[in-house]
């Protein structure tokens, strides 16, 4: 029992997550277009925000799942911020050109936004509701993960 | 060979004035021109709505009395935090306004008082846009001390021929008892066809 519990405690992502229900902390980021985006100025739209890094393994699965739902469902209010939170931007901008998607791709190379967010894994998925409050996290990335988030999503832009 | 039976509509020219009578107290009370026989299925319906509107009418006006007081106590509670946070003696406030913008795109402004930085914002395309519209941003509330600052502005963005063009403004001022309050101000110069960036007091 104390040993399941202290593994539960040492994997990341096990815990629950902190800054749910909380609302979600404001920021502006530069992309990797070279345009600034600041998430206040999505509020009344269901933002994902997908924290990810280029050595990370999922982050590519994960990023292409977010892209097919921002496809499907932008017209009914959804939007998606991808953070980068690697230290070196030009590995970011090499993963981002492999892994083409069609929202912004932002940097936090000072890790100010991963902090606030408290990133302890990657990849990390967030929805935020219409009125900025995060209503949902995930901390890793299966298979069977997206139909989850896609029913997330429904609900979200539903209400 | 089917013969279409007069009765229903016998009935219904007899029912007609009976119904005409039934609807005219409701007719009465909600003087509405509508036909008598519409009003009369309409009229229970439209009692029950009259008798319900004076109680949601009263609770509409609580509800917005409600919210009314609520946002009286959030300015005046704002207004206490600030005059708690930043006293007047020692307060200085640092704004931000462009004018015109053709031969400058903002991108970044850092602030740096007395070799500290204290504030540093990357600018959306839409907050460089209200800031062109007229709009004047609050970069830095904070406090000083009475005596002589230096404060530095670097200002980061697209120069006239859209390359990548990062100026600065300083200022030396001398910080006596009241609030001060600093102007960061992006303007053209048309004559040189460059932007100019200057620090001022407040007017």
């Amino acid at each position: 029992m104390l040993a399941a519990l202290l593994l539960a405690a040492a994997v990341p992502g096990a815990q629950p997550y902190r800054l749910l229900g909380q609302g979600a902390p404001d920021f502006t980021l530069r992309a990797t277009s070279g345009t600034n985006f600041r998430l206040a100025e999505y509020r009344g739209r269901v933002v994902v925000l997908a924290f990810w890094g280029s050595r990370c393994g999922q982050c590519g699965a994960q990023l292409g799942a977010v892209n097919r739902a921002v496809n499907t469902y932008q017209s009914a209010g959804l939007e998606a911020l991808a953070v980068n939170v690697d230290d070196d931007p030009v590995a970011a901008a090499r993963f981002a050109v492999a892994h083409p998607v069609g929202f912004p791709v932002l940097l936090d190379p000072g890790k100010q936004v991963g902090r606030a967010y408290r990133v302890d894994n990657l990849p990390m998925l967030l929805l935020v509701d219409r009125g900025g409050t995060i209503r949902w996290a995930a901390r890793d990335y299966k298979s069977d993960s997206e139909a989850a988030y896609l029913a997330q999503v429904r609900t979200l832009l539903d209400e | 060979m089917k013969h279409s039976s007069p009765l229903p509509a016998l009935l219904l020219a007899l029912l007609a004035p009976l119904a005409a009578i039934a609807a005219e107290p409701a007719a009465t009370e909600t003087p509405a021109a509508t036909p008598p026989a519409v009003a009369a299925p309409a009229a229970p319906a439209a009692a029950a709505g009259a008798a319900a509107t004076p109680d949601t009418r009263a609770l509409d006006e609580e509800i917005q009395s409600i919210k009314k007081d609520a946002v009286d106590l959030n300015r005046d509670l704002f207004v206490l935090e600030e005059e708690l946070l930043f006293p007047a003696n020692t307060q200085v406030a640092v704004f931000l306004s462009m004018d015109v913008g053709d031969f400058f795109a903002l991108d970044t402004v850092e602030l740096r008082i007395d070799d500290k930085q204290v504030a540093k914002h990357l600018y959306t395309p839409r907050e460089a846009e209200a800031l062109l519209k007229g709009g004047v941003q609050r970069l830095y509330l904070g406090n000083l001390k009475v005596g002589n600052h230096e404060v530095v502005a670097l200002f980061s963005g697209k120069g006239p021929q859209g390359q990548d063009y990062t100026r600065g403004a300083t200022v030396k001022f001398e910080k006596s008892v009241g609030a001060k309050y600093l102007e960061l101000k992006i303007s053209d110069r048309q004559a040189k066809h460059q932007p100019e960036f200057e620090i001022r007091d407040w007017e």
